[in-house]
């Protein structure tokens, strides 16, 4: 990839990412050999389904799981080899916002305190008014009313609560921030509301964004670069537009002709693929997609196919695509 | 398969007339569906679209008489299922209408049916698919019995007839009938979702249900759970009341579609009068703000602000202020409904009767 990547302002790169769980029956391959590259101020869309490691790879990134082996390189420093306070400073840098807000907020927390606790745990601001003021600007930012500043997030909706979410991650100025699947748990009409949210936040801040999501209409949407997940593996990336228009990999394309499109004109060739993902336990060295792939062939069950470049910043992993 | 006849004259499979569903709390009244009508005819696809606290789903458990009760109850309106009433409104002198009418308050109504006549229509004449695959199964039963116990119930069969014919209905939904003896957790989630289809396809019924029924599966397999029940539907020529948020779904799935909001039909076509004459600002607003994967350059435009709490809903139109056509008149008068044209019909003041469609 390196060929590819200079002059340009790499703010995070991955090589050669993995993590494996330890099973009584194996090891569950749940990252396994991820590398990319992610310019400054862009975001990359990872998407792939349930159990494909996209997750995984966010939270590896961040060390809020431990990768097994691999390099994180972010502005040139490895995170993976930071000791546990020099971690602690990284991570003022590098923020994460969850999927579900039901659930990553403190019920007993107000929504001050709550946005308050990254400002008050890494010092960052020492004096209380301060920290207020820097709280109410916040909130300002993320379009949380004033009124609700003493509110708890039983009280509050979906789309309010993920502003919270977003709102604390932003109250350390970070540089770059993996959203996990932000908008899943929300209503259409919210969903768009919070996506133009972050989107703005981005452009006025110049965040750089990893944006994991099994959504590809929202992934569409947001992204600049689509990453395409399976079974621990990166089997496709490319520059969003490419990705729509000429998507190699036979998952990929199986992938975009599955989303259900709200039009009663286009009525698009769909690829049905037969059967389910195979076990992330102990992998066989072969195409993770063989034995669901239309085009498989003996080669796909002989060699596992590495990432290459295949045109211009478009990388597939697959034998078919020479 | 035994073919059940279709018993009435008419062409309706289901018809909901004015219904009118509370759920009476301590706190509040929380006013979940208010006064819908909605027909189904034999061997249609119906899709009902809305966001969460619409009602789509106490609408679904109205059919089936399965409201909570309490803290649910359904307050007035009619529901007929084939010809037949399941609930009534209850028979009331002029005098007595005039009274209730003077009051402003609606007939009330009751089950026409029984208990235990309600447990023979649900599975056999009528089934639902529910959201969730993972908490729809019982994990100490293995499917072959799930799926055999509705068969027994419902056709009297014997054990091993009704294990052989659950085994059949397995396959038919695309999982070898040797598995009928596995549990749920052996299961993944489209397996345990097609499981669940098989079950409710298992007595024939002429009107399936389903709630979001891919809302939990990854898209490639939702795309053949889709797939499957397009193929079935087709086989067996069911009715389909079929709910969702996805519009993407009901354009593939359906033949008509209502949209739902705060316990209205605010809008209900043909999917021609819905996707190509969006005529209520509520469903222009939904198409707007889902992303348009064909055109990545065109802003989201959400509706603003959130949906009104249920137990205390807007005077006017419930969609009042979150309209940008609002005007003061529907801050203060529910508008009617008015048809468009034959099929279609919408709940705004935007419209007069006499209107036709206009794109908004």
């Amino acid at each position: 990839m390196s060929n590819t990547t200079e002059n340009r302002d790499i703010l995070l790169e991955v090589r050669n990412l993995k993590k494996y769980f330890k099973r009584s029956d194996g090891y569950l391959h749940a990252v396994d050999d991820v590398s990319f590259t992610l310019e400054r101020g862009k975001t990359l869309g990872i998407v792939g389904e349930s159990g494909c490691g996209k997750s995984t790879t966010g939270r590896a990134i961040l060390r809020l799981t431990e990768p097994t082996s691999g390099e994180v390189l972010f502005e040139g420093i490895d995170v993976t080899k930071l000791n546990k306070e020099e971690m602690r400073k990284m991570r003022t840098e590098m923020q994460i916002i969850f999927q579900d807000p039901f659930a990553s907020l403190d019920p007993r927390q107000t929504v001050s305190q709550a946005i308050e606790e990254p400002l008050r745990l890494n010092g960052i601001i020492k004096d209380k008014k301060e920290r207020f003021a820097r709280v109410m600007e916040l909130m300002e930012t993320v379009g949380l009313a004033e009124r609700l500043v003493n509110t708890y997030p039983h009280e509050l909706d979906g789309g309010r609560r993920q502003r919270i979410g977003i709102a604390r991650a932003l109250a350390m100025n970070p540089k770059f921030i993996i959203c996990d699947e932000p908008v899943s748990a929300l209503d259409v009409s919210i969903q768009a509301q919070i996506l133009n949210l972050m989107k703005k936040i981005q452009r006025d801040m110049g965040l750089t964004y990893i944006f994991v999501t099994h959504d590809l209409s929202v992934i569409n949407h947001f992204a600049d670069e689509i990453a395409v997940m399976y079974l621990g593996r990166m089997v496709e990336k490319a520059p969003t537009e490419e990705l729509f228009n000429n998507p190699l990999h036979p998952y990929t394309k199986a992938l975009l002709s599955a989303i259900p499109v709200p039009s009663i004109h286009r009525k698009r060739e769909r690829i049905t693929l037969q059967g389910e993902v195979g076990s992330p336990i102990n992998p066989k060295p072969q195409c993770r997609f063989a034995g669901r792939c239309p085009n498989a062939t003996e080669a796909c069950f002989a060699s596992e196919p590495p990432l290459v470049e295949v045109s211009k910043d478009h990388f597939v992993a697959c034998h078919l695509c020479k | 398969m035994e073919e059940k006849k279709i018993t009435s004259e008419n062409e309706e499979m289901l018809n909901i007339k004015n219904l009118v569903v509370h759920y009476e709390t301590d706190e509040a009244l929380v006013k979940a569906i208010n006064g819908i009508d909605l027909v189904i005819k034999h061997g249609k696809a119906h899709g009902l679209v809305g966001e969460t606290g619409a009602g789509k789903t106490t609408t679904a458990l109205s059919i089936l008489n399965l409201v909570p009760d309490p803290p649910g109850r359904i307050v007035s309106g009619e529901i007929t299922l084939d010809g037949e009433k399941l609930i009534a409104e209850l028979p009331l002198t002029n005098e007595e209408r005039e009274k209730l009418e003077a009051e402003g308050k609606l007939p009330p109504c009751a089950p026409a049916k029984t208990e235990r006549e309600f447990e023979h229509i649900r599975g056999d004449k009528v089934a639902m698919i529910f959201q969730d695959p993972m908490t729809a199964l019982n994990p100490v039963m293995t499917v072959g019995d799930q799926i055999a116990e509705s068969i027994r119930l419902h056709q009297g069969l014997d054990r091993a007839a009704a294990a052989e014919r659950a085994k059949e209905m397995l396959e038919l939904v695309g999982i070898p009938g040797i598995r009928a003896n596995e549990y749920p957790h052996q299961f993944s989630g489209g397996m345990k979702q097609r499981v669940i289809i098989s079950m409710a396809l298992a007595c024939n019924p002429r009107l399936l249900i389903a709630d979001e029924p891919t809302t939990a599966l990854d898209v490639t397999i939702q795309a053949q759970v889709l797939d499957l029940m397009r193929e079935l539907r087709d086989k067996f020529d069911m009715a389909l009341l079929m709910i969702t948020h996805d519009l993407g779904i009901i354009a593939e799935m359906c033949d008509e579609v209502s949209v739902m909001y705060a316990g209205r039909i605010v809008e209900h076509g043909t999917l021609e009068d819905i996707f190509d004459n969006t005529s209520h600002p509520y469903t222009q607003g939904l198409f707007n703000s889902i992303p348009n994967i064909e055109d990545r350059k065109s802003d989201l435009k959400p509706i603003r602000g959130l949906m009104p709490d249920p137990a205390n809903l807007p005077a006017g139109c419930a969609f009042c202020p979150r309209c940008d056509y609002a005007t003061e008149r529907c801050a203060v008068e529910k508008p009617e409904k008015i048809w468009l044209s034959d099929t279609h019909c919408v709940e705004c003041h935007l419209y007069q009767q006499g209107d036709t469609a206009k794109k908004l």
